[in-house]
């Protein structure tokens, strides 16, 4: 019943609100708030449920044999809960003061609560067919949520893309059910974990698991179905920390985690999986050292991060993802939310060459960022040490000694692009007075920089927001959180997080890796110091600092073309489909539709004309050729009947 | 001299084309209607004759439906023919041609 009760009262808040939204006014902020913080509070009531033995479980509805609908909250699900409804609501809480003033006030919260009513569909489901109305619903919550504000075509674009990739992921997803459905002949997890071994042969299982992944790469931004989410950060920054950081994103995580034992029983799946993960979190890390756009470089961090979560869970080491995903859930809602008090306070100015030497101006943004970045690097005792390390080090100890190159080049790629972030926003001299030509950005509307800030390189000192404690106050919170929840996983075999989801996965076959843990995290620290030297020598000194202007231009101007053109993926779908398909919608439009459809029409219609003019001649009006005709007709007849039973005698 | 079926039939059959001659042939319609009486009577003829021979009642049963149908269409018929000579001071069927299509 409790669980029912968090199930639904964001979905509750969701109708409200959008029903009165208008009439609710300011309301609408707290309303929307409280629905989801009341579902957290209920979560953790039910804490000590939920850990013993298989979890809650309450059933709702059964459909057909095999077709039992419910809830569950098991020990997975109620780390995604957590995150869910308590990040969730400390975002809710920001939103208030971050959307303040906006006209779709009550619409924005409407929308936030129907994303994590969706969110809380996907994980709370006991059953595939649930889950995968959520992964749907997840979609469209997120285009209403990036194309929050419709009247900018950029951010219609960027919902419709992502609204379309998630799509195809869905389409992956679905099919998985159908074979599960069709061989297991129930969508219940309890009976397909029970059945599957049984029901599978090892193909299948791949074609399952593949199946799911596609839908986990479409969701997490896996390289080769990513390309919505850099552009996704059209919403409004609260919604990036919401899809990017806490939820959305990590639903793949959530997937492959869930059905870990189908996953650990297909080891080409596992395989694939795997590379697809480390290739993402370089692939993303790499982006984001080519970005300006401080929402974007977060974005393509994110995006690299995912990476090494899907990574994670791809090759078995399922508690070392799922703690990536919890620890990033703070830290990354962290760097947005601290991103966003920025960008709010600089008037929606979001190109980092235009920021500089803000530490002094906006001391508390700088601290969480700070803190955010230390954490996401990995420094030790910040929790991104922890789970980035048992993640690295789980992939060498399931023996893929490529990947865990992968993923500690990647470490250090990411401090350096973090650090960059750091540095050339909150140290040197403020740029925002500079001439954007002088700072390399030609276009300023097309380098992610709002139209409004021309006007700021005429004022001597920008207008500026001081954040309200609405604002402030969710990033207080999470600001401990970053840094100190990776100390769950201290201690060995007997952290509580080991012992938290002890027996909970499938183990992997684990070999003895040829680094011991020790020099494994020496050796990711060196090259994470690496990145952040390099940073330093190249942002962060005080010659570079003086010289920052003209540095920032040759770089902007130097800037590699593959990475601004993020691999050319865009380009690659333009022409492998848009094309394509704009080429074909062209040749059905010049010639099949007036051609074929419209003249096989008219050609119809020609015919029954000319058959009415045939009849027509028959109908004279004349009552006596009337009844010639039917006299020449009863002459047929008889004629007929008197050769074919006359001749038969 | 007994006077068998076929000689009923073929006086059955004489009778009916000189109906039908009469109703392709004459253009006026009180003659048609008649001619289309001469058709009815004809084949009731040719029914009572067969359920004569055969000794069923059927025939006789049915040629009672016959008369009253037929009735029927000479009261509607001549209704007709009544009206259409009002409008138009015609007899002639030719010139009643209006549902041509």
């Amino acid at each position: 019943m409790q669980l029912l009760l968090i199930w639904l009262f964001p979905l509750i808040s969701a109708v409200v609100l959008w029903a009165f939204g208008p009439r609710l006014r300011s309301w609408a902020g707290p309303i929307g708030s409280a629905l989801v913080g009341v579902p957290f509070v209920a979560t953790v009531m039910l804490w000590r449920d939920a850990t013993l033995g298989a979890g809650v479980h309450v059933p709702l509805v059964s459909w057909l044999p095999g077709w039992a609908f419910g809830l569950q909250l098991d020990r997975l699900t109620l780390i995604w809960t957590l995150i869910i409804t308590g990040v969730g609501f400390l975002i809710h809480v920001y939103s208030m003061g971050y959307m303040d003033g906006d006209r779709a006030y009550a619409r924005f919260f409407a929308y936030m609560n129907f994303f994590v009513f969706a969110m809380l569909t996907l994980v709370l489901s006991d059953n595939v067919v649930g889950l995968l109305v959520g992964w749907g619903l997840v979609g469209l919550a997120s285009y209403f949520l990036i194309g929050f504000w419709f009247e900018r075509p950029s951010a219609v674009a960027a919902a419709r893309k992502a609204f379309v990739m998630n799509v195809i992921g869905d389409v992956g997803i679905m099919f998985a059910v159908f074979v599960i459905v069709a061989k297991v002949g129930s969508i219940g997890f309890g009976d397909i974990f029970t059945r599957f071994a049984a029901a599978f042969t090892p193909h299948e299982l791949f074609l399952v698991c593949l199946g799911l992944f596609i839908g986990c790469a479409a969701k997490s931004a896996q390289i080769p179905l990513h390309t919505w989410l850099p552009d996704a950060m059209e919403g409004p920054t609260p919604v990036s920390a919401l899809i990017h950081a806490a939820t959305m994103v990590t639903a793949g995580v959530y997937l492959i985690a869930r059905f870990a034992p189908l996953w650990s029983a297909s080891p080409d799946a596992q395989e694939l999986v795997g590379v697809i993960g480390g290739l993402t979190a370089i692939a993303g890390a790499l982006l984001g050292c080519a970005q300006w756009d401080i929402k974007r470089i977060l974005a393509y961090s994110t995006m690299s991060q995912i990476g090494y979560m899907i990574m994670g869970v791809g090759v078995g080491a399922y508690s070392a993802g799922v703690f990536h995903f919890f620890t990033h859930a703070f830290f990354k809602a962290q760097l947005f939310l601290g991103a966003g008090i920025v960008i709010h306070a600089l008037a929606n100015e979001q190109d980092v060459r235009r920021m500089g030497g803000l530490w002094k101006r906006m001391p508390f943004a700088f601290v969480a960022m700070f803190v955010g970045v230390l954490a996401i690097c990995g420094v030790p005792g910040f929790s991104g040490f922890f789970s980035k390390d048992a993640v690295v080090y789980g992939v060498l100890a399931t023996n893929h000694p490529w990947l865990y190159a992968v993923g500690v080049i990647t470490a250090g790629i990411t401090a350096y692009y973090m650090f960059r972030l750091l540095f050339v926003t909150f140290f040197g001299a403020y740029r925002g007075a500079v001439d954007p030509s002088d700072l390399g950005i030609r276009h300023p509307e097309l380098a992610g920089t709002s139209a409004s800030s021309g006007h700021h390189a005429e004022e001597e000192e920008p207008h500026q927001h001081a954040p309200s404690w609405l604002m402030s106050a969710p990033v207080a919170i999470l600001i401990p959180f970053s840094i100190f929840i990776g100390w769950l996983d201290y201690g060995g075999a007997n952290a509580p997080w080991q012992r938290f989801f002890d027996g909970a996965f499938p183990r992997a076959a684990e070999t003895t890796p040829v680094l011991s843990e020790t020099v494994s995290t020496v050796l990711v620290l060196l090259v994470v110091l690496a990145g952040v030297a390099l940073a330093y020598l190249r942002y962060g000194t005080s010659a570079a600092q003086a010289g920052a202007v003209d540095r920032l231009r040759t770089e902007t101007i130097r800037m590699p073309r593959v990475l601004v053109n993020a691999y050319y993926f865009d380009a690659a779908y333009d022409v492998l489909l848009v094309v394509p398909a704009r080429a074909v919608g062209r040749w059905f439009v010049r010639t099949f539709d007036p051609h074929v459809l419209d003249a096989a029409v008219h050609e119809a219609a020609i015919s029954a004309q000319w058959l009415g003019h045939l009849f027509r001649s028959f109908q004279t009006g004349l009552v006596r050729t009337y009844a010639l005709s039917i006299l020449f007709g009863v002459v047929c007849i008889v004629a007929y009947y008197a050769v074919a039973f006359g001749a038969g005698r | 001299m007994i006077v068998g079926p076929d000689n009923y039939v073929a006086l059955s059959a004489v009778l009916f084309l000189i109906g039908v001659v009469g109703v392709i042939a004459r253009r006026n319609p009180l003659i048609m209607l008649m001619s289309i009486e001469l058709l009815f009577n004809a084949a009731n003829l040719a029914l009572v004759a067969y359920a004569r021979s055969w000794v069923m009642n059927t025939g006789h049963i049915f040629v009672f439906l016959v008369i009253t149908v037929a009735a029927a269409e000479a009261a509607i018929g001549l209704a007709i023919v009544v009206v259409t000579f009002r409008r138009s001071q015609h007899v002639d069927v030719d010139e009643v041609a209006a549902l041509r299509g």
